[in-house]
């Protein structure tokens, strides 16, 4: 259906351009049917983004095309999209079917259907079928974001926006909707460009995303790419939770560089740290970080744990700061207690004054005490950015 | 190039032309209101000021100083204008004021018959000259006590109990403020006159009659403020005492304050804003007040108002201008401290869990209670002050001292039927009312739309805009009747011997639309305000133009605020009376204000049949409204 392009988008606020600046040459190719998620902080830019695609925003600078044709100046009405926005925005002196209807007054429904019969197949799209004549305000959160969905694409449009369409609901209800969302998108292979802030949502629901930080884009990739490889610190530390490192060069054994971690005096190995690199950033995965791993092992003490059903999340420090491990819940529960090394003690009693406040002894709480070693494979660390000699001069 | 081709490019070059008019059609509508506003607001006002302030094409401050060194005007404070600086003098004189003061207990019993020895404080004041001025500021901090006193024990009443018709009762309270001046100062006539309704009831028990208009109208004007003003007072508080979230009251006692501690240390001082901002408002409005004293009071009463008509009346514009202008700053500072007081309060908006109301009367022993009786006893008392006033108009005009009669009445078809050209007739003055309201309705409604949109959409702009806009709330009606007159109707000569002159009627249009459009905004502002960007947004996004996002979705969601705006606006302009009455004067464009007012001589009974019917054709035109909302719902 159609290609998304942005070209060097610049957008300042401000009376002649020179107030704060909200996007700074953002390139962005989105594919024909592809779901492509803009992830970011608060303020990184993403929802300007996703207004210049809409017309909402004009770019000070830069040029947007949907299919190589550019339309960057031309109004919202002329540009068949489909937009759904975190508060749903419907109209609440329409009933659900004259909502879902509102794009065929002025668009032609696909041709061989008339307006009733599109926007029955829409609510039944989305799983409303026979609600056409409630009013928006009769609806549960879910429904009203799944008319907003269904006004939305009433008109085929060629691209499909969403900008923090599920942020208003609960979490169970979002997860679901999620999978409706993605059956919908892929079924109709609509272009879609999703807006979150959310890195965990970003990363389950689409095919490539980029990470946008104060007005720039930090790095596009697919998801796994992403979180495997990211390309900065700043991607590194916003996706999935994660350990960073900055460390000073030591010394190199063949493929292998030793490196000593800040305001700590234990080296550790790297892969893939580049020749003539002094200074160097790589960043381990908590699940990376094992406690029967051989190599680069080191103590740390517990400060906090949570239980999250299947596994347990480990808050910790040791000499190079604080880090965040994970672990197997099974390996420690009470009836396995040699799981735990080197003095570590779990206990599920959930009476620790630390974080157990409300003193609600209902065995939920898992609590790890004292140190625990662990190490990582060189290959599990990831290097962000490296430093040479000449650079820092 | 294809034909396809070509279509498509025209109706892109077509498409420019109406979106640039799109984009600026805000622009363009915010331009004509502001030309409007300079016409007959600013320009108008500008004028008085440049009457007051210019001698022979010369500033001069002198009429000013002539008048605030006039202890007629100024009474004791005119010496202290007249000698700032013979600070010793001054300070000796309120010395010796202080010193006259003398205060006396005694006992005495006032219940005649009964031996019931009660101590009794009188505090003897030496007298004050308080000049025509200091007398206004005296009855308007009088009015301002009384609406306070009143309207508190409503806003209580209407905030924390329950019962059938509180809702309709919280709505009506805006009625009063909409009525006409002079329609109620008849009203309160009809009832507190020597032949009113009050003296034939006290008649029937053998009491009477009393001449209370006559021996204590400052009483009376008083009361007649308070009708006014009561229930504005009750109904800032209300909204106030609604927005407390009850979640702080409980957390208070759950913290171990007591019911009337947590009252005292958390809804007290939400509510204290809202009262003060009604305190101010009522200081400003009846420091303005002027059909309601001219009525009841006469000369006798003067307050600045009623004296700059009366000097406008001798044609003495120059004196009046002086007045004018110190009255227009004098309001003009009340109302800055207002809009400053009321933007530092944040927005009130309903309490995510507002207070519990109880039932009002669940069984009869709670109703024998002795809050409840309280309660039952400030009913009547309202009853008797809100509804006695009408409810007397109406029987006042069939009535006389003996019975039943229709005289009133043939007073008027007499009048109508036979009177001569120069006599004040009554269906002129009906269709003079309808037309100048149906006039202002054209003119005001749309100002005050494109001014909502204005202030809501502009953001920190949008700040000023609504100040200056809000103008008209702090002029009073005869000063701007007098700026109308001599701007507007006199004419102002243009270069190359143009003159720019507007004929009566146009210019009392002009000043009721000016009057009214504040309505129309304080209506549409909150429901824009609420209105959610994205679903215009949406609406564009789904092909819609900006026009017909305007037309499918903001305009029915506002449809409510426009029309319940433009019901005030009617009955702004319906009883206007302030600049009417100097707009008007000698010509055929009287207003039925106006007719009331011509009609009120010695025999009272046609000023209160044409009250009455003043009354009909404000409360049908309200139904008439009421209606035409009801079906414009898409």
């Amino acid at each position: 259906m159609t290609e998304l392009r942005l070209e060097g988008v610049t957008k300042r606020y401000g009376t002649d351009g020179s107030g704060t600046v909200a996007l700074r040459d953002v390139d962005l190719t989105v594919r024909d049917g592809e779901f492509f998620t803009l992830v970011g902080p608060s303020g990184c830019g993403k929802t300007t983004t996703l207004r210049a695609i809409a017309g909402f925003e004009t770019p000070t600078d830069g040029t947007v095309r949907f299919d190589g044709e550019a339309v960057t100046d031309a109004a919202p009405e002329d540009r068949d999209v489909g937009v759904v926005f975190q508060s749903y925005a419907l109209f609440p002196h329409m009933s659900v079917a004259e909502n879902v209807g509102y794009g065929l007054r002025y668009r032609e429904p696909p041709a061989g259907t008339s307006v009733d019969e599109r926007v029955r197949e829409l609510l039944e799209l989305v799983d409303l079928e026979g609600m056409g004549d409630r009013d928006p305000d009769q609806l549960s959160g879910g429904q009203r974001q799944r008319v907003a969905l269904a006004r939305a694409l009433a008109p085929e449009p060629d691209l499909l926006l969403l900008d923090e369409p599920m942020s208003a609901l609960d979490a169970r209800l979002r997860e679901s909707l999620r999978r409706q969302l993605k059956r919908i998108q892929s079924r109709l292979e609509i272009t879609t460009v999703y807006v979150t802030h959310d890195q965990a949502e970003a990363l389950a629901i689409s095919d490539r995303l980029a990470v946008l930080r104060d007005g720039r884009i930090e790095q596009v990739g697919r998801p796994r790419e992403i979180y495997r490889e990211p390309s900065t610190r700043f991607v590194a530390e916003f996706v999935g939770d994660n350990n960073v490192f900055d460390a000073s060069v030591r010394g190199r054994d063949g493929d292998r560089t030793r490196v000593a971690v800040d305001g700590s005096d234990r080296e550790f190995e790297l892969a893939d740290v580049p020749a003539g690199a002094e200074r160097v950033s790589f960043c381990v995965r908590p699940a990376a970080l094992a406690r029967d791993a051989d190599a680069n092992r080191f103590a740390v003490e517990i400060e906090t744990s949570e239980f999250r059903g299947e596994r347990v999340r480990t808050y910790g420090r040791w000499d190079g700061g604080s880090v965040v491990l994970q672990f197997d819940a099974e390996t420690l529960l009470p009836s396995d207690p040699d799981g735990l090394e080197n003095g570590a003690t779990a206990t599920t009693d959930g009476g620790t004054d630390d974080n157990g406040a409300d003193g609600v002894d209902d065995g939920g709480d898992v609590a790890i005490d004292g140190d625990v070693v662990v190490g990582f494979a060189p290959t599990d660390a990831h290097v962000l950015e490296t430093h040479s000699a000449e650079q820092r001069r | 190039m294809s034909l396809a081709d070509r279509l498509v490019v025209d109706r892109r070059s077509a498409g420019a032309a109406s979106a640039w008019l799109e984009r600026r059609a805000l622009s363009l509508a915010a331009l004509g209101t502001a030309a409007v506003l300079v016409v007959v607001l600013y320009l108008p006002v500008g004028l008085v000021f440049v009457e007051a302030l210019l001698e022979d094409g010369s500033p001069t401050l002198g009429h000013v100083a002539e008048v605030v060194t006039d202890p007629f005007y100024f009474g004791v404070l005119a010496d202290v204008f007249a000698e700032p600086l013979a600070i010793g003098d001054h300070l000796g004189a309120l010395v010796g004021w202080l010193g006259g003061i003398s205060i006396a207990v005694t006992l005495a019993s006032p219940v005649p018959g009964l031996d019931l020895p009660v101590p009794w404080l009188a505090v003897d004041l030496p007298p004050v000259r308080k000049g025509l001025f200091g007398f206004t500021a005296y009855q308007a901090a009088l009015s301002t006590v009384a609406s306070v006193a009143i309207g508190l024990p409503a806003a209580y009443i209407l905030a924390n109990y329950e019962f059938r018709g509180r809702r309709t009762l919280r709505s009506l309270t805006i009625l009063p403020f909409v009525l006409p001046g002079i329609m109620v100062a008849v009203g309160f006539y009809a009832m507190f006159g020597r032949t009113g309704t009050l003296n034939t009831l006290l008649g029937a028990v053998g009491l009477g009659p009393f001449a209370f208009v006559e021996t204590s109208p400052l009483a009376i004007v008083i009361l007649a403020h308070a009708f006014y003003n009561a229930p504005l007072v009750a109904r800032l508080t209300v909204s106030a005492w609604e927005s407390v979230d009850a979640r702080t009251v409980e957390t208070a006692r759950s913290l171990g304050a007591s019911p009337r501690r947590a009252f005292r240390d958390v809804v007290v001082p939400q509510l204290v804003p809202a009262v003060l901002t009604g305190a101010l408002l009522t200081f400003i409005f009846t420091f303005m007040t002027f059909p309601i004293v001219l009525a009841l009071g006469g000369l006798q009463l003067a307050t600045v108002e009623v004296w700059i008509y009366d000097r406008v009346q001798r044609l003495a514009y120059g004196e009046a201008a002086s007045l004018a202008i110190l009255e227009t700053v004098l309001s003009l500072g009340l109302t800055y401290a207002y809009l400053r007081y009321e933007s530092a309060r944040a927005g009130l908006s309903q309490a995510p869990s507002p207070p519990p109301r109880e039932a009002l009367f669940p069984d009869v022993r709670t109703a024998l209670s002795p809050r409840r009786l309280a309660i039952l006893g400030y009913g009547l008392v309202a009853l008797v002050l809100f509804v006695g006033p009408l409810a007397s108009l109406v029987v006042g005009s069939f009535t006389d001292g003996s019975g039943f009669t229709l005289r009133n009445y043939a007073f008027l078809l007499e009048r109508q039927l036979e009177g001569a050209s120069f006599q004040t007739r009554p269906v002129p003055a009906i269709r003079n009312s309808l037309l100048f309201g149906l006039a202002t309705l054209a003119v005001a409604v749309p100002m005050g739309v494109v001014i909502s949109v204005l202030t809501v959409r502009a953001g920190r702009s949008g700040r000023l805009v609504d100040t200056l806009a809000m103008l008209p709330l702090a002029v009073s009606g005869v000063v701007f009747g007098i700026g109308l007159l001599q701007g507007l109707v006199f004419g102002i000569p243009l270069p190359g011997g143009w003159r720019f002159q507007v004929t009566g009627a146009v210019a009392i249009v002009a000043a009721h639309a000016v009057a009214a459009y504040p309505f129309v905004t304080r209506n549409v502002s909150p429901l824009l305000a609420t209105l959610d960007p994205a679903m215009v947004e949406s609406a564009r996004a789904l092909g819609a133009s900006r026009t017909r996002a305007l037309l499918d979705v903001e305009l029915p969601l506002v449809a409510s605020g426009i029309v319940a705006g433009a019901a005030f606006a009617f009955a702004v302009s319906i009883g206007e009376f302030s600049s009417t009455v100097i707009l008007a004067s000698g010509s055929e464009h009287y207003t039925m204000p106006v007719a009331v007012e011509r009609y009120l001589g010695r025999r009272s009974g046609p000023a209160i049949a044409m009250g009455t019917l003043l009354l009909a054709v404000t409360a049908a035109s309200f139904v008439v409204v009421d209606r035409v909302g009801g079906r414009y719902e898409l």
